[in-house]
C-alpha cells in the first residue's frame, strides 16, 4: 500500500538532521563518510537515521565494494506524488458537490421567488 | 514530481463553480485536522490578484497559505502556496496552482487543476521544511478524510 509507505515518508522528514540528510543526497550519491560530515552527530545516530529514512523509501542503499552508497529513492519520491494526487482527488470531489448543491439551491430559490412574485 | 493534473465535470455554472471555489472554499477545504496550532474556523480565500489565502483560527491568529496570482473570473484562477517550515508565508516559497472553468453548458463546467512545481518539493531548504510542516498539515487532512471515507 502506498498510502502508509507515505506516511512514513513524511514522519521521517519530520527530524532536522534526516531533512539534512535528505537535502544532501538531493544533490547526489554520497557514502556515509560524506553524510555525516559537519552533521555533528555521532555515527552511529547517523546510521539510524539512514535506516529511518531508508525505511520511509527515501532514499536507497548500494554497495560498491566495501562501501555503502545512498542515493535518493526516485519510487518514494513518486509515491509523494501519489498521495497529493489523492489529496486533491478527495479536495476536488468535495468542491463538486458544494458547487453541484449551490446550484440547485439557487434554482429553488429562483422558483421560490418567482412563486412569490407571481401571487 | 512533475505536475498533477486533475479533471472534472461540474453540474454548475461557470460563475457558480468559479464563485464556490473561491468565495466559498471554506464549506469544501478541509479543516478537520491541524498541526501544531488551534482549530481551524474558517478557510478564506481574498478576491483579486494578490489576495489573501488563509485560514483563521480559534485563537483569532490567521495563518496564510498561499495568495492570488492570476483572477480572471469565471474562467480561470491561479494560486500560489507558500508555506514555510515555521508555518508562516514565505515570499521565497512559489508553487502554482492553476485552476480553469470552461463552460460545457449553462449547468455545467468543466474543472481543470493543475498543481505545478512539484519538483520543487525536492529542491532547497525551505521546500523540504515547507513538504514536512505544510503538506505534512494537508496530508493531516486528506488522512482524516480518507479515514471518513473508508467507513462509509
Amino acid at each position: 500500500m502506498a498510502i502508509p509507505k507515505t506516511d512514513k515518508a513524511f514522519d521521517a522528514l519530520g527530524d532536522r538532521t534526516r531533512r539534512t540528510i535528505f537535502e544532501r543526497l538531493a544533490g547526489g550519491p554520497l557514502s556515509v563518510v560524506h553524510i555525516a560530515e559537519g552533521l555533528g552527530v555521532s555515527r552511529p545516530a547517523v546510521s539510524q537515521h539512514l535506516k529511518v529514512l531508508r525505511e520511509a523509501k527515501l532514499i536507497a542503499m548500494t554497495r560498491e565494494g566495501t562501501r555503502s552508497i545512498y542515493r535518493i529513492d526516485e519510487e518514494g519520491i513518486q509515491a509523494l506524488r501519489d498521495y497529493l494526487d489523492g489529496f486533491w482527488n478527495v479536495v476536488l470531489n468535495r468542491f463538486r458537490q458544494v458547487a453541484e448543491q449551490t446550484e440547485k439551491d439557487k434554482d429553488t430559490s429562483h422558483a421560490n421567488h418567482s412563486k412569490g412574485t407571481s401571487r | 514530481m512533475q505536475t498533477i493534473q486533475k479533471e472534472l465535470l461540474v453540474e454548475a455554472s461557470q460563475e457558480t463553480a468559479f464563485r464556490v471555489f473561491t468565495e466559498k472554499i471554506d464549506l469544501w477545504w478541509p479543516k478537520s485536522h491541524h498541526v501544531g496550532k488551534t482549530p481551524v474556523v474558517e478557510s478564506v480565500l481574498e478576491p483579486g490578484a494578490r489576495g489573501r489565502w488563509f485560514s483563521r483560527h480559534e485563537d483569532g491568529s490567521e495563518v496564510n497559505v498561499g495568495y492570488v496570482l492570476i483572477w480572471d473570473p469565471y474562467g480561470r484562477l491561479v494560486l500560489v502556496w507558500q508555506i514555510d517550515g515555521n508555518f508562516q508565508c514565505d515570499p521565497q516559497l512559489h508553487s502554482e496552482v492553476e485552476v480553469t472553468f470552461q463552460r460545457e453548458g449553462p449547468v455545467r463546467t468543466r474543472v481543470k487543476l493543475e498543481h505545478r512545481d512539484l519538483e520543487k518539493l525536492m529542491g532547497g531548504k525551505k521546500v523540504i521544511e515547507e513538504m514536512n510542516e505544510g503538506w505534512g498539515y494537508i496530508l493531516e487532512l486528506f488522512k482524516a478524510l480518507t479515514n471518513k471515507t473508508e467507513t462509509i
